[in-house]
């Protein structure tokens, strides 16, 4: 591939085109409307080209998209941008399957974008951006199903069938390999929509459903069967889907919320992040009464927690039109949601507290909740395993009135699954092997499930490497199954 | 992908019997688990109880008492032949099935409903069961059927004085169920009390219940949102300890349950609720 010859050096970044704060916290559209095609093209030119072996940004995503290579395609098809996109989709398919999601949510500072060499003389590469751009673009122009029906052209039946459980990130990776391999495959999702968390966590304002529902679409056009409403360990157990299948996937996620263990935590008004996202992403209930389901979100409204979740339900409610604070039992410095969601959250006039850990809800006589007990916390030198600095509690407190309280303080694996018999589970999380195989042959698992709760692309690594290592197994199963 | 609503019927004032294709619920549903149902594309999710199933043919029937927009709204606008979006389940625990001996079962208004398929099951494996409706008239949800199923049924019915509200309605109610409760214990020995209905009631026949040191299990009716203990919202405390009813139950232990927090939850919504009822009627008048 012929690289370009780099005329100098563009040290700032192409700027993506973002609706201003006093307008977007009115309502739950887009905030960053991303690049154009000129613009695309810009940022790409930027782009040093560092070979595949030492690419920095390879090595930091993931995935190992070749993310120089993608980049090229933009600029040497700058003629014709169909063709560029086409090129540079077909690209980064090799590695990932959901490119408008992780463009997305990815948080690119500490993946691909980390140490790309461009941050050494200027702005570092807009990546996540870039890819954006590509799935966006392919997707408006019907680019994604043309080259998805090239790369598939037949389909080689082969005559085995895979139940997934779950339709998040990681069982629709799954489910995708596996259809394009060959395998007849059956989604079984709990909720009314596919989607996971990408469809009740994740705000509209950051990650459009219709980007969602199209994804599930091209998995519908590969024929993969979705079947809603249906839980596994309820309606099914994984026991009856091996009768039923060759082989099973379990991506059931990490839905269970974790509580604040303190008084008064079954307040009214003490919502946990997943109730509070549910209501407003999955039942639209910041439309009611258009839409049946509610939301009461009061005048001034606390979130616990400082990761995705905690933006995420933040900045949602700020779209009520109310004060929201955002209380951390740690430093700023620990903050670990992604850096674009955290300085949005700031420009939409949401407050930052914190070292303080909430010790008690404070409630009138009707059962609402009125302030939160908080303790004072202090920062040690030490440090934890995850490299945060430990915190110890200082014995003194601060009541903050609230009459909204949302607890985002992270989540363990769904529950229903978990307590399967035979099925190896330490602290909560289902144990796989190298192959991504649990304990129970030909039940394979990926995602939160395994993980706790990470993020969209570490589900969907998993759930493609469980499709190449269930791809594996099943043709054994063939293989033995002729030669018997 | 839909559910066909097989058939529909108006069983009594307020009270809607529908028979619905739900093959995956009536392959495995017991009798004490629910389904969640939608039913429009802006709809809620709203917890109902199966009352009987064919696991062959694939059917189950629900039974709804109208009481808010969406119990109203189906009752309205769907008929046999449509299909309801949504049917998930069956979920939450089946109703433990032992011999406990005699058995009193009492249904609050609606509450009736569950209670049906849960002393059918206990009459079935040999307990003696009595079951006592208390309700407004002419409420009487599901009367013949629980005649022909258990020991004895009874029907404690009041009258709808002109000019209640709500309140009063439920003040009535606790009454009538306390006094007739009080009866039954005073007279007979029992070796278990159950009930499902509004908290309120729950926790005043409990307190009845209890003077008597007579076992006593509730069916819980938080508000629910997924059903599969995802979102929190059902969360009850239980023995000091904070449970998701979907999934831990709904039937809980009466002596255990922390009877004021959740009649404080269950109205949560109330106003909204109300909202959402009125504008709904406004759009049927035309307004
Ligand atoms: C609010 C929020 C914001 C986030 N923001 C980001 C972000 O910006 N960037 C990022 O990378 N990550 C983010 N994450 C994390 C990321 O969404 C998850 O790591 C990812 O979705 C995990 O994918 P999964 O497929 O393993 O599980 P999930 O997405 O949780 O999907 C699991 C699916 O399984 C279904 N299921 C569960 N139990 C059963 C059962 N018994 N039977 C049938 N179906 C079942 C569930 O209904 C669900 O649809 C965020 C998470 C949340 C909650
Ligand atoms: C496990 C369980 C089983 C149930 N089985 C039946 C049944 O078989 N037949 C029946 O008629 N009713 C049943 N209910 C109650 C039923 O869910 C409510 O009647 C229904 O949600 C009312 O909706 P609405 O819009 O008509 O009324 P609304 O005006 O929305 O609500 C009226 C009242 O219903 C309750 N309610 C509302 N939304 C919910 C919700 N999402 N979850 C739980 N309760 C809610 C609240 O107490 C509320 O005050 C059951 C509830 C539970 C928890
Ligand atoms: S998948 Fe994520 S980490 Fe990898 S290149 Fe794309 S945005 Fe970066
Ligand atoms: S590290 Fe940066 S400059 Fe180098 S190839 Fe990757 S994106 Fe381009
Ligand atoms: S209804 Fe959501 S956890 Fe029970």
């Amino acid at each position: 591939m012929a690289r370009r010859k780099k005329p100098k050096l563009i040290k700032e970044r192409v700027p993506t085109i973002e609706r201003p704060p006093e307008e977007r916290i009115h309502d739950f559209k887009e905030v960053n409307l991303g690049y154009t095609f000129e613009l695309a093209v810009k940022e790409a030119e930027r782009c040093l080209q560092c070979p595949a072996e030492y690419a920095p940004c390879i090595k930091g995503c993931p995935v190992h998209i070749d993310i120089p290579g993608f980049i090229s395609k933009l600029v040497e098809y700058r003629d014709n941008p169909d063709k560029a996109v086409k090129e540079a989709l077909n690209v980064i398919w090799a590695c990932n399957s959901l490119p408008a999601t992780t463009g997305r949510v990815c948080p690119q500072e500490d993946q691909c974008e980390k140490n790309c060499v461009m941050g050494r003389v200027g702005d570092k590469i807009n990546i996540g951006k870039l890819e954006r751009f590509v799935a966006d673009y392919a997707r408006e122009k019907g680019i994604d199903e043309e080259l998805l029906f090239e790369i598939v052209p037949k389909i080689e039946k082969m005559g085995q069938s895979v139940a997934i459980i779950g339709a998040g990130p990681a069982g629709l990776t799954a489910a995708g390999e596996l259809a394009k391999l060959g395998y007849d495959v059956t989604i079984y999702e709990a909720l009314h929509e596919p989607g996971g968390v990408l469809m009740y966590g994740i705000p509209e304002f950051r990650l459009p459903k219709e980007i969602v529902e199209k994804e599930i679409e091209k998995l519908r056009k590969l024929g993969v069967r979705i079947l809603t409403d249906h839980i596994v360990g309820k309606t099914v157990t994984i026991e009856e889907l091996l009768q039923e299948y060759d082989a099973v996937f379990i991506g059931s996620g990490a839905g269970t919320p974790r509580l604040v263990n303190a008084p008064g935590v079954n307040l009214n008004g003490i919502y946990t992040a997943n109730e509070f996202l549910t209501r407003i992403n999955l039942m639209k209930a910041y439309r009611f009464p258009e839409y049946d389901t509610p939301v009461k979100v009061g005048e001034k409204v606390i979130v616990i927690g400082a990761g995705n979740t905690a933006m995420d339900a933040a900045r949602s409610a700020r779209r009520f039109g109310v004060e929201v604070t955002i209380a951390y039992r740690r430093g700023e410095e620990d903050v670990s949601a992604r850096e674009e969601e955290v300085a949005h959250a700031k420009e939409e006039g949401i407050k930052f507290v914190y070292f303080v850990n909430p010790a008690g809800f404070i409630g009138d006589e009707n059962g609402n909740v009125r302030a939160v007990k908080f303790e004072k916390m202090r920062p040690l030198e030490e440090r934890d395993a995850r490299g945060k600095r430990k915190i110890e509690g200082t014995g003194e407190y601060v009541t903050i009135e609230a009459d909204t309280v949302i607890i985002a303080i992270g989540k363990h694996p769904n529950r229903l699954i978990i307590n399967t018999p035979g099925l190896k589970v330490e602290r909560g999380k289902i144990v796989v092997d190298e192959n991504m195989m649990t304990s129970i042959p030909g039940v394979f698992a990926g995602g939160d499930a395994i993980r706790g709760e990470a993020t969209v692309i570490l589900a969907m690594g998993d759930g493609r490497k469980a499709a190449k290592a269930i791809h594996e197994y099943l043709t054994k199963k063939r293989e033995e199954k002729a030669n018997a | 992908m839909g559910y066909r609503i097989l058939d529909k019927k108006e069983l009594a004032m307020k009270e809607m019997w529908y028979k619905i294709h739900a093959p995956h619920v009536a392959r495995k549903v017991q009798p004490g688990q629910f389904v969640i149902v939608r039913a429009f594309p802006n709809g809620e999710r709203i917890p109902l109880t199966p009352i009987r199933w064919d696991r062959e043919e694939g059917w189950i029937e629900l039974v709804t008492f109208v009481r808010g927009k969406t119990t109203l709204r189906m009752a309205n606008e769907l008929k046999p032949g449509d299909e309801l979006l949504n049917v998930a389940g069956p979920l939450g625990n089946p109703a433990p099935m032992k011999k406990f001996g005699k058995i009193l079962a009492i249904g609050l208004i609606t509450g009736m409903v569950e209670v049906f398929p849960i002393a059918r099951a206990w009459q079935e494996i040999g307990n003696d069961v009595t079951t006592l409706h208390v309700t407004p008239e002419p409420m009487a949800i599901l009367k013949e059927d629980f005649e022909e199923s258990v020991s004895r049924h009874i029907v404690e019915d009041y009258p709808l004085q002109p000019g209640w509200g709500m309140n009063e309605i439920a003040q009535e109610l606790v009454r009538r169920a306390v006094a007739k409760v009080r009866e039954l214990l005073e007279d007979e020995h029992w070796d278990l009390v159950f009930i499902v209905g509004p908290a309120g009631g729950q926790k005043a026949v409990f307190e009845v219940v209890r003077e008597y040191g007579i076992p006593m299990e509730a069916d819980l009716h938080p508000i629910m949102v997924d059903g599969t203990g995802m979102c929190g919202s059902c969360r009850v405390t239980v023995d000091g300890e904070v449970k998701f009813a979907c999934i831990d139950g709904p039937g809980f232990d009466a002596y255990k349950v922390n009877w004021d927090e959740l009649i404080h939850r269950v109205g949560f919504y109330t106003d909204m609720e109300r909202r959402a009822l009125e504008e709904y009627l406004k759009s049927l008048r035309g307004e």
